[in-house]
């Protein structure tokens, strides 16, 4: 791993504090994200390590006072598009057999609004089988469910996180719903939970 | 009670705001007080908040201790570099 360029200006001391307060708690929430975009928990490990380091380099941008959770998680996103995108795992097929599609349409495009799933249903399903659903969503809409249901960033720090507009924070969220209730209610289905 | 919402792509756009917090307060009161009238309605709401619930009890991972260790280990060797090569070139 390369040694990143020192750009660091302020105090070593004060880097290191502010470092370890506002940056180390999130690192649960980090890896996490790392992990759901990766599919592969060495790339995660990668993915957190890399991310703080160029946190730490650039840690003059960051102000304090506003939300180090959302800036470190856009640094993170930046990383996993330059770096590990394009190497990453695809989601485990072993329950679902669900081939990832390329959902290449108008974003806005309205999704079906009714998908045959019920809250009954998704209370009975084991923790592997949302994962597993969640694992075979294209890794947009997995990213945004994971930053929205998970992370609880409200529209306005995912849209930043994800350089996207608002607009489009709502219809790619309403879009991954969409398309993970779908998948849900014919896999619950196809395993005759109804 | 409404067995068929007439409004139900809106109703959806709307239940999703609430659950993920981004809608007004008067919007959620009137809301849920009308979805008791409407089963479309209470069963999507009911719906989303499972659909989140699930995905918070089943979707997170706690950071490897060792990747902690590493990254702090890697932070403090960057530290000993600052303080050495700083006063090389002031």
């Amino acid at each position: 791993m390369e040694t990143p360029t020192i750009t660091v200006s302020m105090p070593q001391n004060n880097a290191q504090a502010l470092f370890e307060k506002e940056f180390m708690p999130h690192l649960d929430a980090m890896y996490n994200f790392a992990l759901r975009l990766t599919n592969d928990e060495d790339d995660a490990q990668d993915l957190v390590q890399d991310t703080c380091m160029k946190a730490f380099r650039f840690i003059d941008s960051f102000e304090p006072g506003t939300y180090a959770k959302a800036w470190l998680f856009r640094i993170l996103k930046n990383n996993f598009i330059n770096d590990y995108r394009k190497k990453s795992r695809g989601p485990s097929k072993v329950e679902f057999e669900w081939v990832e599609q390329s959902f290449s349409g108008d974003e806005d495009q309205e999704p079906a609004t009714h998908a045959d799933l019920h809250a009954e249903t998704v209370n009975e399903m084991l923790g592997d089988e949302i994962t597993a659903a969640i694992q075979a969503l294209p890794v947009d809409f997995r990213m945004i469910i994971i930053l929205c249901d998970l992370e609880e960033f409200s529209y306005e720090e995912m849209a930043r996180i994800l350089d996207i507009p608002i607009g489009t924070v709502r219809s790619r969220l309403h879009r991954a719903r969409a398309i993970l209730k779908e998948r849900l209610a014919s896999y619950a289905k196809s395993k005759g939970y109804y | 009670m409404k067995k068929n919402c007439n409004h139900q792509a809106d109703c959806l756009k709307l239940i999703q705001r609430i659950v993920d917090r981004e809608a007004s307060p008067e919007e959620e009161a009137t809301f849920l007080a009308n979805k008791e009238q409407c089963i479309p309605c209470q069963e999507g709401y009911e719906l989303e908040q499972s659909l989140r619930n699930a995905i918070k009890s089943s979707c997170s991972s706690k950071c490897p201790e060792a990747l902690f260790a590493r990254i702090k280990s890697k932070l403090f060797v960057v530290l000993i570099l600052i303080s050495i090569l700083i006063p090389l070139f002031c």
